[in-house]
């Protein structure tokens, strides 16, 4: 019988070591991870400053800012974001902080404008980043050496989009976004190419904070084990809805039909990871009706993904893309230890008509929305690992040990048609509810915080 | 005309309804039809305005929809909704808006509802504007549309339809 742990890990492991928190160790079939990953104040500083602020996070869509002017405001871990497109056409992304003396720039989440004035003391930027004022400069007596600096915002280290979605580093030496992405390219297209002009972020915020570490939500997001425990009251309403009762428009596809289907993981490199499931119901997906259309443009690998699977992701760190009769992007924002922001994003494909949009929107507010049939009892079982948690007396976590009987390297039947090449597979049913999809994420947690604590490059 | 004070009646009804968790009490008070809607900010200042093709909280078109919220909160199966949270809605500003048609009637009220849930021990307070268009049945009154405009849309982790 394991005794009370009440140690703290992070205190005896030698500095720069948080392979002490991981205990990885394939040959034996161990992956652990102690539970000061979630609950330390001092790791949380450092997962900003190594993580964070040293890789591409995603910021936003192109669709945002097409149009010279447009702009939205965002955040990498904790720092303000300005994206705006430019009198020219091109986009950029600065620190949403005004020079003169620090304060947050603009303060609204999006919009159009030629310019913003900071509201301190009226400094003014273009909508290139650009200074273009700085009231009464004649009188200021400044030295001479003021004119020698850029007034300008500061850019971004780096911005790159891919199909749709624009990210950002604040660190210079980052891989280009698509090697970053690697073979996880294949999911976002699955996602992103479900229209023929491309995919939006469908209008109408939803925006919420829980309690917890923003890893809850990176590992409930691919988490296939508690569905059949925390959703059991949706799993009523779907019982219901079988015979006709209740909400006749939720339009969700029936997950006690789909619970012996086949289901797998795949881990990539740089920490994204995927659980995919087969789908007995792709009559429920919008663009089911022209689907002979879409194998036409996308090919019919892509095609048979997008209709008859459905699949959970992670973008490491921060984002995730889950595709089912509603396809969500959801985006965690760490603001403490205990205390995550939670965006979803419900995707539409552009200039689609309103009724297949209406199915997309009845799905994903049925299940996605933050006060869903779902995700209230997601978030708070977050908050229930945090307390649970905290307290301290729990050390080492066995929640990361389901599929790693079942671990595949290589290239198996299922990736090979699709021309991907994952770190490792999984393969199972829904009971299986792997777990060994969260192991890259964290080995790359794990690679990345050394790198920092070492001052080494970020991606050698 | 007496017909409108109990229409407004309904709508004071509603709300203790929901704090006294009287749930099937509630659900007879719309009609079978009802719309039910809490349309999502647009931006700092709009509201979506078409459920087809902007996002809301939440949008119904049919009573049978509220019934799925009801099972889920009674099943004992939802971690967010067990404990349940324990509610009070304050209503104020209920006026009459436009004209009444034959048989139906409008209102506008202001409300917030104030929220405890016993399994953090914290509280938090909704507000905002409900819309209450209200038909005539017999010697009472259902409602056929309620909308509500949350005028807090960054939410709490638990956000229900009673919280609201
Ligand atoms: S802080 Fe912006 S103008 Fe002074
Ligand atoms: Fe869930």
């Amino acid at each position: 019988m394991d005794s009370i742990d009440i140690s703290d890990a992070h205190r005896q492991r030698p500095a720069g070591s948080f392979r002490a928190l991981i205990d990885d160790r394939p040959d034996d079939g161990v992956f652990r991870l102690h539970r000061d990953v979630y609950t330390d104040p001092a790791l949380f500083d450092l997962e900003m400053r190594h993580i964070f602020e040293r890789s591409w996070s995603f910021l936003g869509f192109t669709s945002q800012v097409s149009q010279p002017h447009d702009f939205f405001t965002t955040h990498i871990g904790r720092v303000p974001v300005l994206v705006s497109c430019g009198e020219d056409g091109s986009v950029g992304a600065f620190l949403n902080i005004c020079r003169h003396k620090g304060a947050e720039l603009c303060a609204v989440r999006q919009g159009k404008s030629k310019s913003h004035v900071c509201p301190y003391h009226g400094w003014i930027y273009d909508s290139s980043g650009r200074n273009i004022h700085i009231k009464d400069q004649d009188q200021g007596a400044y030295h001479p050496s003021f004119d020698q600096v850029d007034h300008g915002l500061v850019p971004l280290a780096a911005i790159g989009s891919y199909k749709g979605l624009i990210f950002g580093s604040l660190n210079a030496d980052v891989p280009p976004l698509e090697d970053f992405l690697g073979d996880m390219r294949f999911f976002i297209d699955l996602a992103m190419e479900q229209g023929e002009n491309g995919m939006e972020p469908i209008p109408g915020r939803t925006q919420y904070t829980y309690r917890g570490n923003w890893k809850f939500q990176l590992d409930n997001g691919l988490d296939s084990y508690h569905l059949t425990s925390t959703h059991l009251s949706f799993m009523r309403a779907l019982d219901r809805r079988r015979v006709g009762e209740g909400n006749p428009h939720g339009n969700q596809t029936d997950f006690f039909k789909d619970s012996h289907c086949d289901t797998a993981s795949f881990g990539f490199d740089h920490g994204h990871t995927v659980f995919t499931m087969d789908n007995t119901e792709p009559h429920r997906r919008p663009f089911w009706p022209y689907i002979d259309k879409l194998r036409d443009r996308v090919g019919d690998a892509k095609a048979d993904w997008m209709s008859i699977k459905m699949f959970n992701s992670l973008v490491f760190p921060n984002m995730q893309l889950a595709h089912n009769t509603a396809l969500i992007l959801r985006v965690f924002r760490p603001i403490a230890v205990d205390l995550t922001e939670m965006t979803s994003y419900c995707l539409g494909a552009i200039g689609e008509p309103p009724g297949e949009r209406g199915m997309r929107l009845r799905a994903f507010e049925d299940f996605y929305n933050a006060a869903g049939l779902a995700t209230p009892d997601d978030s708070v079982v977050y908050e229930r690992c945090q307390q649970g948690m905290a307290t301290g007396a729990i050390g080492w976590l066995q929640g990361f040990s389901r599929g790693l009987g079942a671990l595949e390297t290589g290239q198996n039947d299922v990736t090979r048609p699709m021309g991907i090449n994952p770190v490792e597979s999984s393969m199972g049913t829904l009971q299986s509810g792997q777990e060994v999809v969260y192991h890259p994420p964290y080995r790359e947690w794990a690679r990345l915080m050394e790198a920092g604590e070492a001052a080494a490059p970020a991606y050698p | 005309m007496t017909g409108t004070a109990s229409a407004r009646d309904v709508i004071e009804q509603e709300a203790i309804c929901l704090d006294e968790r009287r749930w099937q009490d509630w659900l007879a008070l719309f009609t079978e039809d009802c719309v039910y809607w809490v349309p999502a900010w647009k931006d700092d200042d709009t509201l979506t305005a078409d459920p087809q093709t902007e996002l809301s909280h939440i949008y119904y078109i049919d009573r049978a929809a509220l019934e799925d919220r009801i099972i889920r909160v009674s099943s004992n199966l939802s971690p967010a909704s067990t404990p349940l949270a324990r509610t009070a809605h304050i209503l104020g500003g209920i006026r009459q808006t436009g004209a009444p048609g034959p048989g139906r009637v409008t209102f506008r009220s202001s409300w917030s509802t104030h929220v405890f849930w016993p399994q953090s021990n914290l509280s938090h307070t909704f507000f905002g504007r409900y819309e209450h268009e209200l038909v005539e049945d017999g010697e009472s009154w259902l409602i056929a549309r309620k909308v509500i405009t949350l005028q807090n849309d960054y939410l709490p982790s638990m956000t229900d339809f009673y919280c609201l």
